[in-house]
């Protein structure tokens, strides 16, 4: 026979799932709920009996929330209708996303209902249970069909004999049963799950004394014997003649599943709540709980029994103390409350929170319009991100549901007043939705009108392959407020145009709402609304119709919403009216790169390579370095500095700005305050295709980092070069060895606090005034460190420019930024951002859009070469975004997004 | 028990098995009009039918059959059949009023007239048999101009109606079907296909476990019923979900490896992922999906996302779709690669082309202790 130890170690896990993985971990006891049983719950069972299902929902979710891995529900019960009642309650579950993730444990005696369970199941789950009480033909069979539905199984130790007490009867059997499945069903071993029986000790019945131990030793017996069978156990049983003495039940539930697990025991049916730690047990009530259940002595029984009422006598005092454990997030204001509630599918409090924001902000509509809305449209941004799912979404318009449902007899009544008092009553909002004829995709169409339904809005929903000309005489019927149209094939897109063209046509003036896969915000503004002088609107999915249909049929909300809407639509309509530019292939402008001759002489070698820091900047340097030009262009001025000064038309007010952002400089650089860091660096680089690699020294092996250019593809239908920044550094495989450098600095530290100190003093002037100086000086710090840039590189010495002649870049190099024109793509600041560690060495940190904070901060790259020169990147063809995913790893979608202005295709509106 | 190799398995140990590209969007590029699909049979049909593409296997078997001509002889070993909403349930979508219009409902009431109903139960038979029968015709013809074997998928498409998905505002717990009627309806094209000849079972783009589970447990009855569980022939089958950006069966919401929990009992010949996402962005969950299972993996994504100002409705080209796929093959995570909505023979010639020679994921066996 093999080693048992061995064996445990090569055991295959269980699997299972509900809609998230579950795989047994080695050594980790898995805890199937009890709560959700109603033969272990009266409270349960009376919940089912009574058809209070959603309560009934809640207690499964307690259970998960307790830390139930898999629940154990069971409907055996006289006078409960266990086929119904389990399909019912299992297909409720199924729309509780925080309790569909778990596996479902199907529990019954009889096999109709186990087998209703299973057609509930989408995941893999486990039947509790099957045995050769009937036979093997039976037992053979259920095991058959348990397999064709992919669960796994609960073998009771039961033969046609009975249940087995004994030692020797619960291995004969659970041999018996093994056998048979996996030579003969050719069931999974894995996946067999034994249940060895556990029986009730402590009886006052000497033959029950070694109950406890005949399980354990039934379970070490099959862990060691059964290669990959599992063994699990009904717990509570044990403790049975205990009932009502919660703290020797406890224990000895401890106690034992403590002896269990070290005999391999893998899983049991507790009350995740209400388990004992081990270590923690009375010492004097644990010799006593093991002394029975080990069957260590003959009067153990006596002895604990005579503890247990001691214990029962002392605290008979002091009630049940149930603990309420206040949750976290009930601590938050009662918008975040309400957000919490949408977003995590919680109705417990919802409508105690409804009636708090309700008192709070006065009338029932501007809670659903404000907090209650806000939490929906949070609910959207993350199903956008693909962090929440579809049933995700509808749970939360399901906990909606109930606040407007509290929500509505007030609004009824202030209805009701209103027109008591003579005014208007608007009537909730009716919407009519169909999928458009040709189309019978009717799934995403109907998640759509269960959310709008929870929103109170009357939702007809006429079905699929509805023609234009029913929608309409429907929605004319109704009086409809909004008309939505879904379709999820690409033939429905002209279909939709013609319900436009129709509804244009018989004078129709109903938003319509346009949804479904195939569609797009994009052709929603380009082809359908131009058909109908109403609005049209693209409902990206179901997250989105709340906010959509609500800012449409807001009185105050409605009218910027649709003036929003229209330019919206009409920039995307110019977008896409503009032709595409003439692109080449980005191989043949590849070919056609800056003509460079690489020459050693013409790339100098650096002082120093790696990083220096530059702490407290002196300002008065900066000054000398400002390009005054663009101070006059941020108060609207336009001219060149300084012959704005004597400007005939803008001379005057020119003079007094010049005049009082002196005086603002002079006080900024006498009392400090702003501040001025940078830091910069050299590094050895070469050119890597249009990517430049980053190394960490002179022997060029070991790279730091790459960064990424883009290549000029548009227009150039000369013999105009094709440029990319990754031109000007030299190539790999020239072998002649190249250096770029990075920088970043800011004068913006400070800034904040003087603007503030402006602010306070209702001087705005001054604030402004502050943030054009520091803007300056930033660019008088990027135009300074480059000239120290070009004298450590050694061609700066020889310069003797002025600094008119800075202004006008007339020396050598460049310093573009990511960001700007030549390379347009912000992320590759992240790395300059790593390589200089900018953000401990300056204080300047990026953003998740990788703007620079403070303001008044500038950071680039320098080139060096004699040839190289700004240029604007312009159009880029699909093939340079495809490629330029792959250099970067990240995904296409993605680098459309940063790349969205110089892109000259259309990606479709799925970015947004 | 131990059933033989079957010859495609034989192949998939050798070499990156390619499927065929989207019937839909092909169908489009031929023009066919409401005429064209109604012919003399259904010329009095009282709803559109244009977008019920199954029809066209019996009212223009010769496009079809050129359609399918064309993605064999750009390189695939699996052509699918046209089946794609052959049961019952789907077809009377285009041929039974919809209650709705009128202000009733869907339910189970109303979809057991649907599966009782002889019109529509001989219409899915018989689209499910001709378009195997047309299948293998071209795949035996093909095969042995060429002197490569080719294999008849017979294709089970997802239903338009979901077993786990409540339309109902007031009760989560309604469903419009159950799940015996489901399954009713997936015997009856298991067993259609099966009669015209199809080789393998190709249960595809599930956007609801459930739903194919039914359809697993259809063929398992189908199977141990009709005597190929006795005999050991049972035709392999294929399994491919359908998942949204996170992963998951965009309906029912279940993660890639709880997916695979939920289907590995079936033992599949393969399992993988297509349409919906675009490779790009099913990347991380076929690495996923390839990574847990035992089984081979396939891979036949749209062309793209779905974009309705492009010409062809997706945005990705044959060599793009290539290069993906390039892709996937050089980081060892495909068996079997091809298109779905979006790709056209074109597609598919480029995708073979690409993955010719190149190594086949290698199939990871889970050790199992002696």
């Amino acid at each position: 026979m093999s080693n048992g130890e061995k064996e445990q170690i090569a055991a295959k896990p269980l699997r299972l799932s509900g809609s998230q993985p579950f795989t047994q971990q080695a050594g980790v006891f898995i805890m199937l709920g009890e709560r959700t049983n109603v033969a272990g719950s009266p409270k349960f069972a009376k919940l089912i009996k009574e058809g209070k299902y959603e309560e009934a929902v809640a207690v499964a979710r307690q259970q998960v929330e307790n830390g139930a891995n898999v629940i154990d529900i069971c409907m055996d019960e006289g006078m409960i209708d266990g086929v119904a009642a389990m399909t019912r309650y299992l297909q409720l579950l199924a729309s509780e996303p925080e309790v569909a993730k778990v596996p479902f444990m199907v529990d019954s005696s009889k096999w109709e209902v186990i087998e209703a369970g299973l057609k509930t199941l989408q995941g893999k789950g486990i039947v509790n249970s099957i045995s050769l009480k009937e036979g093997e033909e039976k037992f053979r069979a259920n095991a058959a069909a348990v397999m064709k539905y992919g669960a796994a199984v609960v073998v009771m130790a039961f033969d046609e004999q009975g249940q087995a007490a004994s030692f020797a009867e619960k291995i004969r059997i659970c041999e018996r049963a093994y056998r048979i499945l996996v030579d003969q069903v050719g069931f999974p071993p894995e996946d067999i799950i034994f249940d060895p029986n556990i029986l009730t000790v402590a009886t006052g019945m000497e033959e029950h004394n070694n109950y406890a131990v005949d399980f354990i030793d039934a379970t070490r017996w099959i862990k060691g014997n059964l290669p990959h069978a599992k063994v699990s156990g009904g717990v509570s049983n044990i403790s049975f003649s205990f009932r009502g003495n919660n703290k020797v039940r406890e224990a000895m539930h401890s106690a034992f599943l403590y002896h269990a697990i070290q005999a391999g025991m893998d899983m049991g049916i507790v009350n995740a709540g209400m388990l004992e730690v081990y270590e923690e047990i009375e010492p004097e009530l644990k010799v006593l709980v093991e002394d029975v259940l080990l069957n260590r002595r003959a009067d153990s029984t006596e002895r604990l029994v005579e503890f247990g009422e001691r214990l029962k006598r002392a605290s008979s005092g002091d009630t049940a103390q149930q603990e309420k454990k206040t949750e976290e997030w009930r601590n938050g204001t009662v918008e975040e409350r309400l957000a919490h509630a949408l977003v995590r599918g919680i109705d417990a409090y919802i409508e105690q929170d409804a009636e708090e924001a309700r008192v709070k902000l006065g009338r029932p509509l501007l809670v659903i319009e404000g907090p209650l809305m806000d939490g929906m449209s949070v609910v959207g941004d993350l199903f956008g991100a693909g962090k929440m799912f579809l049933p995700q979404v509808v749970k939360s318009a399901r906990v909606m549901k109930k606040a407007v449902a509290h929500l509505t007899p007030y609004m009824e009544a202030e209805k009701a007043e209103m027109v008591a008092s003579g005014q208007k009553v608007k009537a909730q909002g009716k919407i009519v939705l169909a999928t458009v004829k040709g189309d019978v995709h009717d799934i995403g169409k109907n998640i759509v009108g269960v959310v709008l339904a929870c929103n109170n809005y009357e939702v007809i929903d006429m079905g699929v392959m509805v023609s234009a000309e029913k929608i309409l005489e429907r929605a004319k019927a109704e009086r409809a407020d909004i008309i939505g149209l879904s379709g999820l094939i690409t033939p429905s897109l002209d279909e939709m145009v013609h319900v436009a063209r129709e509804m244009e046509r018989q004078g129709f003036t109903q938003p319509l709402l346009i949804g479904g896969a195939t569609t797009s915000r994009a052709h929603t503004a380009v082809k359908i609304a131009p058909h109908y002088s109403h609005p049209v609107v693209h409902v990206l999915d179901a997250s989105r119709a709340v906010p959509v249909t609500t800012s449409l049929l807001s009185e105050d909300g409605r009218d910027a919403f649709i003036a929003e809407h229209r330019a919206d639509y009409e920039a995307l309509r110019r977008k896409h009216a503009a032709p595409a530019q003439k692109v080449i292939p980005l191989d043949t402008a590849r070919a056609r790169r800056t003509p460079i001759v690489w020459r050693a002489e013409d790339l100098p070698t650096p002082s120093f390579t790696g990083v220096r820091v530059l702490n407290d900047f002196p300002l008065a340097t900066l000054r000398d370095y400002i390009d005054w030009s663009p101070f006059f262009h941020t108060w609207g001025l336009k001219g060149i500095y300084p012959r704005i000064l004597d400007d005939k038309n803008q001379g005057v007010e020119a003079k007094k700005i010049f005049h009082d952002g002196q005086a603002l400089l002079d006080t900024i650089i006498a009392e400090t305050l702003l501040t001025a860091r940078g830091v910069y660096g050299f590094f050895p680089a070469q050119a890597v295709g249009d990517d430049v690699a980053l190394y960490a020294d002179e022997s060029r092996t070991g790279e730091l980092a790459r960064l990424h250019f883009l290549r000029q593809q548009a227009n150039r239908e000369g013999t105009e070069p094709c440029r990319s920044l990754a031109d000007f550094i030299a190539p790999l495989e020239t072998a002649l060895p190249d250096h770029i450098g990075l920088f970043a600095v800011t004068s913006g530290i400070g800034l904040k606090a003087l603007g503030d100190r402006f602010r306070e003093q209702h001087d705005d002037y001054n604030a402004i005034m502050a943030e054009a100086i520091a803007d300056r000086l930033a660019e008088a710090f990027a135009e300074c460190l480059h000239k120290c840039v070009r004298d450590e590189w050694g061609y700066g010495l020889a310069e003797h420019l002025a600094p008119a002649d800075l202004i006008q870049e007339k020396y050598r190099g460049i310093r573009p930024a990511p960001g700007y024109p030549a390379c347009p793509d912000h992320t590759e600041k992240g790395t300059i951002w790593r390589l200089l560690d900018a953000e401990a060495n300056t204080g300047i940190k990026l953003t998740e859009n990788f703007a620079m904070w403070p303001g008044s901060s500038i950071s680039g790259i320098y080139f060096a070469h004699p040839q190289s020169r700004y240029f604007s990147l312009g159009k880029i063809d699909r093939d340079q975004v495809i490629d330029y995913h792959a250099r970067k790893g990240m995904s296409v979608l993605e680098a459309e997004r940063w790349l969205g202005p110089n892109l000259n295709f259309d990606p479709g509106d799925q970015v947004a | 028990m131990k059933p033989q190799t079957h010859p495609l398995q034989e192949i998939l140990k050798h070499r990156i098995a390619i499927i065929d590209g989207a019937m839909g969007t092909t169908i489009r590029t031929y023009g066919m009009t409401e005429h064209d699909i109604r012919g003399q049979r259904f010329q009095d049909a009282d709803k559109d039918l244009l977008n019920n593409g199954d029809l066209f296997s019996i009212s223009q078997p010769d496009m079809i059959c050129d359609i399918h001509r064309r993605f064999l002889e750009a390189g695939a070993d699996i052509i699918e059949t046209n089946t794609f909403g052959a049961t019952s349930i789907t077809q009377s979508e285009f041929f039974v009023e919809d209650p709705r219009e009128t202000g009733g409902r869907k339910d189970p009431a109303f979809y057991q007239k649907i599966i009782d109903d002889p019109m529509l139960q001989n219409l899915a038979w018989e689209i499910n048999e001709t378009s195997a029968k047309q299948c293998r015709e071209w795949a035996d013809r093909v095969g042995n101009e060429t002197g490569r074997q080719r294999f008849v998928a017979g294709a089970i498409g997802p239903l338009t109606v979901s077993l786990s998905n409540s339309p109902d505002a007031d009760d989560a717990g309604f469903r419009v079907v159950t799940f015996d009627q489901v399954k009713i309806a997936y015997k009856e094209q298991t067993r259609a296909l099966i009669a015209g000849g199809s080789d393998l079972l190709l249960v595809e783009t599930i956007f609801d476990s459930l739903n194919a589970k039914a359809a697993l447990v259809a063929i398992r009855e189908v199977f141990d019923e009709d005597g190929f569980t006795s005999a050991g022939n049972e035709l392999p089958v294929m399994i491919s979900a359908a998942v949204g950006r996170g992963g998951e069966t965009l309906i029912s919401a279940q993660t890639t490896e709880a997916f695979w929990n939920a289907v590995q009992h079936v033992k599949p010949l393969s399992v993988g992922l297509n349409c919906s996402l675009g490779p790009d962005l099913m990347y991380p969950f076929l690495s996923e999906l390839s990574a847990k299972a035992d089984v081979a993996i396939s891979c036949y994504p749209n062309a793209g996302l779905p974009n309705p100002l492009s010409e062809t409705g997706f945005d990705l080209g044959p060599d793009d779709m290539a290069r993906f796929l390039g892709g996937f093959a050089g980081d060892g995570l495909i068996n079997i690669a091809g298109g779905c909505c979006g790709n056209t023979p074109a597609h598919i010639a480029a995708i073979a082309k690409a993955l010719e020679g190149r190594a086949p994921r290698v199939l990871a066996r889970e050790l199992v202790a002696a």
